[in-house]
């Protein structure tokens, strides 16, 4: 059984005058300890697909399951409480806080969780990716490639099934973003994690378990 | 630090109002300006309230009667006195005489003093100097401020009326309020003016402001009709009553004023939480993204907003103490008074207000910031 998957999804923003129809029918799936690589020309819908996995938006017609779980029609807040424990995300631009020190933002997704201290676990996964010297510095006096790491440990906080990444290596120069690619393709066997990453980085795809591309909000 | 991580609203809010410490300031000081309004006009409301009944104290408990429009007689007359002293079994009556004369000094100065022929002068005078005779027979009292101006000492004679009397004792200045106020005062007994045959006041002090005002109810309707007014009957109560009347219109002014400029301040809260929400929206679509839930991050807000409140009122507070000491210490004479419970209740009133109203004004840009979609936020 896919921990990810996507049936007919169909994605169409009513935007007045005209209508976008962003994902044409895609079907998708991501198994544990798979490193996953969505490639495809700007506005093919690639950002999209990750949005809907992620739970960030709903499709308007077709399938999305969650670990066998069918989590197409969940409202907002069931959608929230599946992104705290199921979903881990890292972004392009590492979005991590500024006012929290590194192994507070590893904690974020946690800290409002009563009765749960996973500093342990946040330590362990920042020592993890080599910044174990770094836990208590702010994003400011960390570099690119050590923010992104802060983000990954920050997107295995909670042990998800799934962690999503938009262009992890977007923002940094190619020996740091190979860096982090062996950090992932590490974590994911240790986690068994599946991780779907949506790049342009020809590099990223040489780590990839599987690439899919998608043109025009149809997978090739 | 350990502590606040079991809060985590409240450590996410003290961190985020660190970052930006000018506008955290400022928004701040605009609470701390309506606390300080709020508590110190609240506080020197009070403080007048009590200089103003101090004030009328001496004169509350007392009635004073004179002859009204349609007495016959040029005064009230020793039958009226006797009536009086029926009706106001409870009470001290005191028939004065008065006129008016100018003393003369052995260095040449004069000053012109009203002259006051009373029996019981203690029930009337302060006696601050010299000693207070319960029956003024012989002798003379002067107000210190004659005493003063005419360089006049216990034992030195004065001269009225062909007469001299021996000064025996100093009495304290009236208030300014009330018969021969603010002029200098010449104290004898009755006997010096036996002259007059009529009294021309009689003052009866009663136990309190109370009973004072019931008698001069009961003397009034004993000697005047509705046409003929033969006793003209004053009591100050009632002037306490409307001085303290006024003093809560004025209080409850003073407040709105303060509430008003509260008002504003919360307005610059509520503004300066909605462009810190708009500015850290993609920030907080990561919180979202991340699984943080609405009401999470709402109360991440909104407690920020209620620590802007909190920060501001208690400087505020403070800030309003030592104005109300101030205050205290020149209209009341004793600063301590600012300590009170009337007037420190208004420090307590001006903090719980300051952070009532500000979290108030978090609410719409919590709200605002709780139900963002998060992919619209991280769009930035």
């Amino acid at each position: 059984m896919s921990v990810v998957e996507l049936e007919s999804v169909v994605k169409r923003y009513e935007g007045g005058a005209e209508t976008v129809v962003a994902l044409k029918g895609v079907d998708f799936h991501a198994e544990r300890g798979e490193l996953v690589v969505v490639t495809g020309p700007s506005g093919s819908g690639k950002s999209t697909m990750l949005n809907v996995i992620g739970l960030l938006d709903s499709p308007t017609e077709g399938r999305v399951s969650l670990d066998g779980r069918d989590v197409t029609d969940f409202s907002e807040d069931e959608r929230t409480e599946e992104r705290r424990s199921e979903l881990g995300f890292v972004f392009q631009n590492f979005h991590l806080l500024p006012m929290l020190t590194a192994v507070e933002n590893v904690e974020l997704p946690s800290m409002w969780d009563t009765g749960v201290d996973r500093r342990e676990r946040a330590v362990d996964l920042l020592k993890r990716v080599g910044l174990g010297d770094r836990l208590e510095h702010t994003p400011d006096e960390l570099s690119g490639g050590q923010q992104q790491r802060v983000a990954i440990a920050r997107a295995l906080i909670n042990a998800p099934d799934v962690l999503l990444a938009d262009e992890p290596t977007g923002n940094l120069d190619q020996a740091t973003g190979r860096t982090i690619l062996d950090e992932m393709t590490r974590l994911k066997e240790e986690e068994n994690v599946a991780i779907v990453a949506i790049t342009h980085d020809e590099q990223l795809a040489n780590y990839a378990d599987r690439v899919v591309r998608i043109v025009d909000g149809v997978v090739q | 630090m350990s502590v606040l991580w079991r809060f985590p609203s409240v450590l996410m809010a003290w961190r985020n109002l660190g970052r930006n410490r000018v506008r955290t300031a400022l928004a701040a000081l605009g609470i701390i300006i309506g606390v300080m309004a709020i508590a110190s006009l609240g506080m020197a409301s009070v403080a007048l309230q009590q200089q103003a009944s101090s004030q009328l104290g001496s004169l509350t408990n007392q009635v004073s009667l004179s002859a009204g429009d349609d007495l016959t007689t040029d005064g009230l007359t020793d039958d009226q006195i006797a009536e009086i002293e029926r009706i106001a079994t409870d009470a001290t009556v005191v028939p004065q005489k008065t006129d008016s004369t100018e003393l003369t000094s052995r260095t040449g100065a004069s000053a012109r003093v009203s002259v006051t022929g009373v029996t019981n002068a203690d029930a009337l005078y302060d006696v601050s100097a010299g000693d207070s005779p319960t029956r003024l027979t012989a002798g003379a009292l002067v107000t210190n401020s004659t005493a003063r101006q005419l360089g006049l000492e216990i034992g030195d004679p004065v001269e009225y009326d062909g007469r001299l009397y021996r000064v025996r004792g100093l009495v304290e200045s009236d208030s300014g309020f009330g018969p021969g106020g603010g002029r200098g005062e010449l104290v004898l007994p009755l006997s010096a003016l036996s002259d007059q045959q009529y009294y021309d006041s009689v003052t009866v002090v009663a136990a309190d402001g109370d009973a004072a005002s019931e008698l001069a109810d009961e003397l009034d309707a004993h000697f005047n009709t509705d046409d003929e007014t033969d006793v003209r009957v004053q009591s100050y109560a009632n002037a306490q009553q409307s001085i303290s009347g006024f003093m809560d219109t004025l209080q409850t002014a003073l407040l709105g004023i303060g509430g008003i400029s509260l008002v504003v301040a919360s307005v610059a809260i509520l503004n300066v939480m909605l462009m810190s929400v708009i500015e850290r929206r993609g920030e907080i679509g990561v919180l979202r993204a991340v699984g943080i839930r609405r009401g999470e991050v709402l109360r991440m807000i909104l407690t920020e907003a209620a620590f802007l409140g909190g920060v501001g009122g208690l400087a505020g507070a403070l800030g309003s103490l030592a104005v109300g000491l101030v205050i205290f210490h020149l209209l009341a004479g004793d600063a301590a008074g600012a300590l009170q419970w009337a007037s420190a209740q208004y420090l307590l009133y001006g903090l719980a207000f300051a952070v009532v109203a500000s979290t108030l004004s978090g609410f719409y840009p919590a709200w605002k910031a709780a139900n963002e979609s998060p992919v619209e936020a991280l769009r930035g």
